[in-house]
């Protein structure tokens, strides 16, 4: 990371000479921001329609500086087009990245191979199956939390919620969730961009990678898979019928599950359920109208979009919306921009409980579209209707404005006070 | 009228069989089945088929009237 840029006022906009970045630009608008401090809640989204509001793309000199590109359609390009816009890295700030995520950093022809021992863990399928216990995760947690008569929403229920329940769902003993609730904080931190952070960052990766050294070596003697133990499956498992996993690979995508599984769907539940705290019409209609929860989780995903951008790294020179991009520039959609554009959504700048049409960029689109999709959705779901069923009232226990961490990383509501009878 | 999901294109989302669970269903990974084949939609719900056109994020899906 480049110390003099990333050391700039965070999320300032400031004037940057052409001549500093080395290249010509061509016409491209020439901005500095560090997107990775905490900002009041809602601000990223603001921001993001404002800098859609004033150009299609820009080239931002933060770290290594790499284009920013605002509107759908070009974010959709760059998802439908994974040849040009490689996973190798998705933080344009760190090209080359000290982690490595399997499948998420993987190109095709690879990519699928992984995708296709996982997916079928998290289909729609395996999600019948894992939700009677999901279910009762989320009450028992429901019923902890309603005769306190208040909680912090994202640092207590909302966390705790999806952490029991993936690990319910890969075979994990839940009684474990503590060893993962703090890892995952850490990362976090580190991940967003914030220098002073990466030091935690990588010791949380480590806690984490050491946890699944451990579970390995435990199931490795075993004779047959264990039944719903994704650790001990993933020992038995061929990629493309071929040859079993490296003990690298493994790890790699043992990892990345804790990470994206965890942390993201708190996000979206805090944010989901801020707006249902402050909108009391909202809430009653999903009580009355359960059916339509459903598409209430899908906007919340849209209008709630946790993911402010997703980078990608050019692997050649091409011309892409106006821009020349050379092989090795790192390129940012701007997802949480895209998806409140007001050319593909009507009522683009509202959260409409019922929406149709929703083809949000929630989870991302393209090949390495969320393979968590089918359980954060569900989890969604399940969450709403089980609070809302015991508590069917209530609201923001704050006066003070809240903070929402970076978008470098997902964005989340760093508390959520909540209150009710 | 038909659908038609393109194979290449379609990622799994899994909106489309959600909008319309009676119609469409899926595999054991989560694609839809069916997908790259014409898939039959009963003509008197239309409307549902335009709505499922339009929600898939891959823009994966097209409507072919009889």
């Amino acid at each position: 990371m480049t110390e003099t840029a990333s050391r700039a006022a965070p999320g300032v906009e400031s004037d940057h000479p052409t001549a500093a970045i080395g290249r010509d630009l061509g016409a491209c608008p020439v901005k500095h921001f560090d997107f990775s401090p905490a900002r009041p809640i809602g601000s990223h989204w603001q921001l993001a329609k404002e800098l859609r509001l004033a150009c299609p793309h820009f080239f931002n000199t933060f770290a290594q500086g790499y284009w920013v590109f605002t509107q759908y359609d070009a974010v959709r390009d760059i998802y439908k087009n994974p040849d040009i816009f490689s996973s190798e890295s998705i933080t344009p700030w760190e090209p080359d990245p000290v982690y490595r995520f399997v499948p998420t950093q993987i190109d095709r022809p690879d990519h699928i191979g992984y995708r296709r021992i996982l997916n079928k863990w998290f289909s729609p399928a395996r999600m019948d199956q894992a939700e009677p216990v999901i279910r009762s995760i989320c009450r028992r947690l429901v019923a902890e939390a309603a005769p306190v008569g208040h909680c912090d929403f994202v640092n207590e229920f909302a966390l705790r919620y999806p952490t029991e329940a993936f690990l319910g769902v890969i075979g994990v003993d839940i009684a474990q969730a503590d060893l993962f609730l703090e890892w995952v904080e850490d990362f976090f931190a580190g991940f967003g961009g914030d220098p002073d952070a990466v030091d935690v960052m990588v010791a949380a990766l480590g806690g984490i990678r050491e946890y699944w050294v451990d579970a390995l070596a435990e199931r490795r003697g075993d004779a047959e898979p264990r039944p719903g133990d994704l650790c001990s499956h993933l020992l038995f498992a061929k990629y493309n019928d071929e040859r079993p996993l490296t003990e690298e690979e493994t790890l790699d995508m043992l990892v990345v599950l804790v990470l994206a599984g965890l942390d993201t769907t708190r996000g979206e539940l805090g944010y989901m359920f801020h707006h249902l705290a402050n909108h009391p019409g909202d809430r009653r209609r999903l009580i009355e109208e359960p059916e339509i929860i459903p598409y209430a989780v899908e906007e919340t995903l849209r209008y709630y979009t946790i993911v402010f951008g997703d980078g990608r790294k050019v692997g050649r020179d091409v011309e892409f919306h106006g821009v020349q991009l050379k092989r090795g520039d790192m390129v940012y959609g701007l997802v949480s921009a895209a998806n409140r554009d007001p050319t593909v959504y009507e009522r683009a700048e509202e959260y409409v409980l019922d929406r149709k049409n929703n083809n949000h960029f929630g989870f991302a689109s393209g090949p390495h579209r969320c393979l968590g999709m089918h359980l954060a959705r569900r989890e969604m779901q399940i969450g709403v209707e089980e609070w809302l069923r015991v508590i069917p009232d209530f609201r923001v226990a704050s006066d003070e404005l809240l903070l929402e961490r970076g978008g470098g990383s997902m964005m989340s509501l760093q508390s959520l006070p909540l209150e009710w009878r | 009228m038909k659908l038609v999901v393109d194979d290449a294109v379609c990622s799994g989302h899994g909106r489309c069989y959600r909008l319309a669970p009676d119609i469409l269903s899926y595999d054991e990974e989560g694609y839809v089945a069916g997908r790259g084949e014409p898939i039959d939609f009963p003509g008197e719900r239309r409307e549902l088929a335009v709505e499922i056109v339009g929600t898939c994020p891959e823009q994966a899906i097209l409507l072919i009237d009889d």
